[in-house]
């Protein structure tokens, strides 16, 4: 059986590009560029594009999982997580759903490393950039892990009230043809 | 009879969700009336309602979709938040309505607005990449005019800006303010832009005088700008402890920009 290609190859290519790059570039920006201030603002740039890139194109996407939130008319705020439903849940490419949870979960890891040996050499500088890199990687992290939670939570209960209503209806309807 | 075609077609879509198909059936919102099953087809619109109506994506295209009617349930009132069919949007939709975001916060912000005096609906739809590139510009506009230690200009303008933001956030919310987190910092972000402005202004002329004038027009309207924000979240007797350290903030601001040649 031929393996399962990704599905969307240009989305997986972009989620992993902007991890990459603002890894590599903080790690190698002393070859290229010698001043601190375009060294700090290409790699948060970096950062940055990659947080908006992961939340609102590959999370959409590759495993149909949305995030926001919202303040609601009282002030009061609000989180929201949109899903696909199961049946397109289980149509996804495995491969892609693979490739983006590994890379969301690994990332960060790689930034504490790296954040340690700032810390180590003194760089508090640099620390500046490893910090908002967390900071944006966590925010990803728990804002998928929570959509993804209760995207199964949804379909537990739309599977149980469909159930429900289905009989229900059945139970109705002999009923009434009974009548 | 009415009742059985109804309840007839509910158990036939029912059905079909149990069915795993090999192509994914497009079904249509519950709210229209027959649920139409077509096997390849442009997707549909999901409704976040409490009862998840189904919603497809062909896995092969990428999207397009027809926006939907807002559910009733949380349909959209003062400032916006964003539509529901935002899993099958194309990326360029994102990307504009994220855009569209960033400037109607700005104008809501800046400019006169008869809704600033309410904090439960002044800046609702917040977002931070706003007040991101604010302090990136400012940051950047000042340590490009310093004449030495730029980098050091750049990391100071920086740290000050952002833990300035927050812990005036904190500020507001230990005063038993009643504003969001990142709605606050996301108006004190916004409200930089004046200061933005100002710095740019500076650079085309370097008098003492033409700066200071410069700077104190951008100053009052940024504290304008920012007042009714934050008195309005916190208790009026507090109101001083909460608008001071603003204020504090963005003078300090204005003295970089001032003292910057």
């Amino acid at each position: 059986m031929a393996e399962e290609q990704y599905a969307h190859p240009g989305v997986c290519l972009f989620t992993v590009l902007f991890k990459f790059t603002a890894l590599a570039f903080y790690i190698l920006c002393s070859i290229f560029v010698q001043s601190f201030v375009i060294q700090f603002v290409v790699t948060v740039f970096l950062i940055a594009l990659d947080f908006w890139t992961v939340k609102n194109v590959s999370g959409r996407i590759l495993v149909g999982l949305r995030w926001w939130n919202e303040v609601d008319e009282q002030g009061q705020s609000v989180w929201h997580f949109e899903s696909l439903d199961q049946q397109t849940l289980e149509t996804l490419n495995k491969k892609d759903s693979w490739l983006f949870w590994w890379t969301l979960y690994l990332t960060p890891v790689v930034w504490v490393a790296l954040g340690i040996v700032a810390i180590i050499k003194f760089n508090f500088d640099y620390l500046l950039v490893v910090s908002i890199a967390l900071v944006l990687s966590a925010a990803n992290i728990v804002g998928f892990t929570k959509c993804r939670k209760d995207a199964k939570k949804q379909i537990q209960q739309f599977a149980t009230s469909s159930l429900a209503s289905s009989m229900g209806s059945r139970i109705q309807s002999a009923f009434l043809s009974s009548v | 009879m009415n009742q059985n075609t109804s309840s007839q077609s509910d158990i036939d879509e029912i059905e079909s969700l149990f069915h795993i198909s090999v192509q994914p059936a497009t079904l249509e919102v519950p709210q229209s009336v027959p649920p139409a099953r077509k096997p390849s087809s442009p997707p549909t619109i999901p409704v976040s309602s409490p009862l998840l109506p189904p919603s497809s994506v062909s896995s092969s295209s990428q999207a397009f979709s027809t926006p939907a009617p807002p559910g009733p349930t949380l349909s959209s009132g003062f400032g916006g938040g964003p539509q529901y069919n935002t899993l099958t949007e194309p990326v360029w939709d994102t990307l504009k309505r994220d855009l569209m975001r960033v400037a109607t916060n700005l104008k809501d912000v800046v400019l006169p607005n008869p809704y600033r005096e309410d904090p439960g609906k002044a800046l609702r739809d917040w977002d931070l990449w706003g007040p991101f590139f604010f302090i990136i510009f400012l940051a950047l506009t000042l340590s490009y005019s310093a004449t030495e230690n730029k980098s050091k200009v750049f990391a100071v303008v920086f740290a000050t800006l952002s833990a300035g933001a927050i812990v005036l956030t904190l500020n507001v919310q230990l005063l038993g303010g009643s504003i969001i987190f990142f709605q606050s910092l996301s108006v004190l972000g916004y409200c930089l832009f004046p200061l933005d402005v100002s710095a740019l202004v500076c650079q085309a002329n370097s008098t003492k005088l033409f700066r200071s004038l410069v700077v104190s027009v951008a100053l009052a309207w940024s504290s304008w700008a920012a007042y009714p924000f934050v008195s309005t979240a916190v208790p009026s007797s507090r109101k001083a402890l909460a608008v001071y350290p603003v204020l504090l903030l963005y003078i300090t601001v204005g003295f970089l920009v001032l003292a910057n040649d």
